[in-house]
């Protein structure tokens, strides 16, 4: 069963920050949004596509940075369902039957905080490998 | 006071004036400083109501921990002190403990107010002992405690416990099974589902599999804290434990010496990456007295356990002494909290577990879980 331990002792030593942990999850099925509402009043909206890709599932992330795996075609995924995890994080299923990423609070947190510099990355490695959103 | 005027609120006492109303909150707060709370019952919000019936002078405490014992001492504080005020005869104190609850559990465990996971990263230093004397001692002060054996490999709970040999839990329809109820605790282990000779030959995700059906298949019912005691190391049963239940705080179990706080360490880092909030650390086996001269000796070294909490911005609840009568008693099933309830090593126990209770309690301590919605546009 391939689960995101990686994720978790890389987060280890880390303090709980209650501001990092959302008062709210709402998930946008029509516009594939989901949106985060923290506690200082600050929303963050994250594309179903930008969560998917960005899965830090096992099956995407891989055990290192060499084997991960780049998801190409998810332009048009949606979120099926959202679990909570314990009170650390969240696990998010896939319309593609992807299941397994567990998204910590921290994890969000830095997907929101580095947003335009992460797509863009993820943009080229599309472009240099040949792949597609659609 | 009648049913119906319990039912319906309505008494005969009535609200003080300002002026009285302060004076009192004076005389509590400089009188009395609770040990737990660390505060006086004013400052820390445990004075209910203050009201008068009569020529009468109600005063009504709720605490956030079980406290059978300090209810005693509060009012034999507070009664002379307050008596001693004009304008009323007679003083009734009722102090009762409500504690809160953890919010965010799961349907099936959700009448659990507190889920407290006892915990080291070294096996042998002793969890299973505290984790049993803490229970004992909850419940001597008033509360309902439950234990959760999470050892799967090598539960010792029932043995603690004095359950007798081949005791398994009464069931109905073999899916949902009814905790044991041993000396006023409820309890669950794999060592009464199975004869006390199976080894459990389980790679992980049954063992996995097997702690969830021991959470969600046992009728709890309403419980003020449920234990438990966890595993050595960081595994798949914690992983899954943090994953399947909201566990409000965590307290790591160590000996002083540095290979035993090497792994607690580990222990309070897993903890963290899962938003577990650690209530403390209790230092085991700390020092022995030898029973031919009295000699007082630091067998695993010194002030390990203090160095751990404060590196980690967490507390030491405290320390217990290695003796021989904590290990001989929980081998004869009847836990020293139990058999020697007024001993030192019991109010060590009852000390800790109190301090425990008081920082589980803290709003500050209680993570936050965001609600989870679906929308349509």
């Amino acid at each position: 069963m391939p689960h995101s331990q990686a994720s978790l002792s890389a987060q280890a030593n880390n303090r709980i920050d209650r501001d990092k942990i959302p008062v709210e999850v709402k998930y946008h099925r029509r516009s594939r949004i989901l949106e985060l509402i923290y506690p200082k009043q600050n929303t963050v909206e994250l594309s179903s596509e930008y969560l998917r890709v960005h899965s830090p599932s096992a099956e995407v992330q891989g055990h290192s940075p060499e084997q991960a795996v780049l998801q190409y075609a998810k332009q048009n995924i949606n979120i099926e369902d959202i679990i909570m995890q314990g009170s650390y994080a969240i696990k998010l299923s896939f319309d593609d039957k992807h299941d397994t990423g567990i998204y910590t609070w921290n994890y969000l947190w830095d997907l929101a905080e580095n947003h335009s510099a992460y797509w863009q990355n993820y943009l080229k490695a599309l472009a240099a490998a040949g792949k597609s959103r659609t | 006071m009648s049913f119906w005027r319990t039912l319906f609120k309505r008494t005969n006492a009535h609200p003080l004036d300002e002026k009285t109303h302060t004076e009192i909150e004076k005389i509590i707060s400089s009188v009395y400083v609770d040990p737990y709370l660390g505060a006086d019952l004013v400052s820390a919000n445990a004075i209910k109501s203050l009201s008068r019936e009569g020529k009468q002078l109600k005063v009504s405490i709720s605490l956030s921990y079980p406290a059978a014992t300090i209810q005693k001492s509060i009012i034999n504080i507070l009664e002379p002190a307050l008596s001693q005020l004009e304008g009323f005869d007679t003083v009734a104190i009722d102090v009762q403990s409500n504690i809160p609850a953890h919010k965010g559990q799961r349907a099936e465990a959700s009448r659990i107010k507190n889920i407290i996971a006892i915990s080291s990263g070294k096996g042998g230093v002793g969890k299973s002992t505290t984790t049993v004397n803490l229970a004992l001692a909850l419940a001597a002060e008033g509360a309902s405690v439950g234990i959760l054996d999470a050892d799967l490999y090598g539960p010792s709970q029932p043995q603690l416990l004095g359950v007798p040999e081949g005791t398994h839990p009464q069931t109905r329809d073999m899916r949902h099974y009814a905790p044991l109820n041993a000396h006023g605790l409820k309890l669950m282990s794999m060592g009464i589902m199975v004869t006390e000779d199976t080894p459990m030959m389980w790679r992980g995700p049954v063992a996995s599999e097997t702690i969830q059906q021991l959470i969600n298949q046992t009728l709890w019912g309403d419980m003020d804290y449920l234990l438990i005691d966890m595993p050595p190391g960081t595994g798949d049963i914690h992983i899954t434990l943090a994953q399947t239940l909201a566990i409000a705080g965590a307290v790591v179990v160590t000996t002083p010496q540095d290979i035993a706080l090497l792994d607690a360490q580990k222990g309070v880092s897993m903890f963290n990456s899962v938003d577990v909030p650690v209530l403390g650390v209790i230092e085991n086996m700390a020092s022995h007295i030898c029973t031919h001269c009295g000699h007082n000796e630091h067998i695993f070294g010194q002030h390990g356990g203090e160095k751990i909490a404060r590196e980690n911005h967490s507390e030491l609840l405290g320390s217990l002494p290695l003796q021989r009568q904590i290990r001989e008693q929980a081998d004869a099933g009847l836990p020293i909290v139990l058999a020697e309830p007024d001993g030192e090593i019991a109010k060590l126990y009852k000390e800790i577990a109190l301090r425990m209770a008081v920082n589980v309690a803290q709003p500050g301590l209680i993570t936050p879980l965001p609600k989870i919605t679906f929308v349509d546009d």
